[in-house]
């Protein structure tokens, strides 16, 4: 069956949906096990604590230091797990005012497992006084992403990539800075995933590599979006 | 020192009841209902000052929940509970008449704070009828 190219980007847009609900629900009902997890921790604590519990100093030290050991891993996981919400969230309406630096924080969570992953230095620095933006919080993940995913390739290890958000004009310009120089070439899928949010790609070259990247971040009027 | 009743309402027996024996262990009167029914029921047996509240239960939404305990009482003070990754539905909780909210799994220190400050409130309400 050929399906026409209006009803195939419904579909995806579908697809994506499902997933991001499915995501979300998920997420969510792991919140619930990891709030059990984590107050039958703080009651075994309380035990000790309110000297409920028998047992010799030493052993108590040991049961404190598993209690306070299972309670970092609780908040290490809760963060993952409120990141997964937002990104899982972000599909729900195809525009949206939000954040840029917030949807950088929440993939930010995921991302630093890939950069780790191949030894790169990874860090995300918000800029102050960055206002929110009107455009689609969705393709601006997989844009994102994307672009990330471009500049790890071509990374070593030990070599780092920084990204820091600031204002140009009523755009929120996206910096991605590595410390030593790469070639990007970027598809023309992403091509069009940038235009179709209104940005624009560019880069700082030294002969035919790269040090820095910008991505250039619009908020998109009203009229833009009926086009 | 926290003297206001508590009721938590949660479908999640074992968190209800985790965090019931908890705030008990501090000295804080506190009772547990599963549902939202039974929630209504305790409300008028144990009449508590503070309600923790989830937003998601399957026989009643939190936020009708809301609606049905402040229409009953407006002194009651309401803190949600609230799984969801963004901060709009704790937002939209406390539009409608939530005291505060609390993102799950809930760190005890915040969530004594936020009952110290809505027992606060209800002291200083009282206080000015």
């Amino acid at each position: 069956m050929i399906i026409d190219a209006v009803t195939e980007n419904a579909l995806r847009h579908e697809q994506v949906q499902t997933f991001g609900r499915l995501m979300a629900g998920f997420s969510h009902d792991m919140k619930n096990h990891l709030g059990i997890i984590r107050e039958s921790n703080g009651l075994v604590s309380d035990f000790i604590e309110f000297s409920e519990m028998g047992g010799d100093e030493t052993t108590m030290e040991r049961m404190q230091k598993a209690i306070a050991s299972i309670e970092r891993r609780i908040v290490v996981a809760a963060d993952l797990l409120h990141h997964l919400s937002g990104l899982a969230h972000r599909p729900d309406a195809e525009y949206a005012t939000f954040s840029v630096n917030e949807l950088l924080l929440e993939e930010y969570t995921f991302l630093s497992r890939f950069a780790r992953l191949e030894q790169v230095s990874f860090e995300v620095h918000p800029g102050e006084n960055i206002v929110a933006v009107h455009n689609d919080p969705s393709l601006l993940q997989h844009i994102f992403y994307r672009v990330f995913d471009l500049c790890l390739d071509q990374l070593a290890s030990d070599s780092s990539l920084v990204i820091r958000t600031s204002m140009e004009g009523r755009s929120v310009k996206v910096a991605y800075e590595f410390s030593l120089a790469i070639k990007v070439e970027v598809t023309t899928v992403l091509q069009a995933a940038i235009a179709k949010v209104g940005g624009m790609l560019s880069v700082k070259s030294a002969t035919d590599a790269c040090t820095h990247l910008y991505l250039i971040v619009p908020s998109l009027p009203g009229g833009f979006l009926e086009d | 020192m926290i003297e206001a009743k508590l009721l938590i309402i949660d479908d999640e027996v074992e968190f209800a009841s985790t965090l019931c024996q908890r705030l008990c262990l501090r000295g804080i009167e506190t009772a547990e209902a599963h549902s939202g029914a039974d929630g209504l029921v305790k409300i008028e047996e144990f009449k508590p000052d503070i309600v923790i509240l989830d937003l998601k239960m399957p026989d009643m939404n939190g936020l009708d929940m809301l609606a049905e305990i402040k229409g009953r009482d407006r002194k009651v003070e309401v803190i949600m509970l609230t799984g969801h990754g963004s901060t709009a539905s704790g937002i939209e909780a406390m539009e409608k008449g939530a005291f505060d909210y609390i993102m799950k799994p809930v760190d005890l220190g915040e969530l004594l704070n936020k009952i110290q400050q809505a027992d606060h409130k209800r002291s200083e309400t009282q206080h000015d009828n």
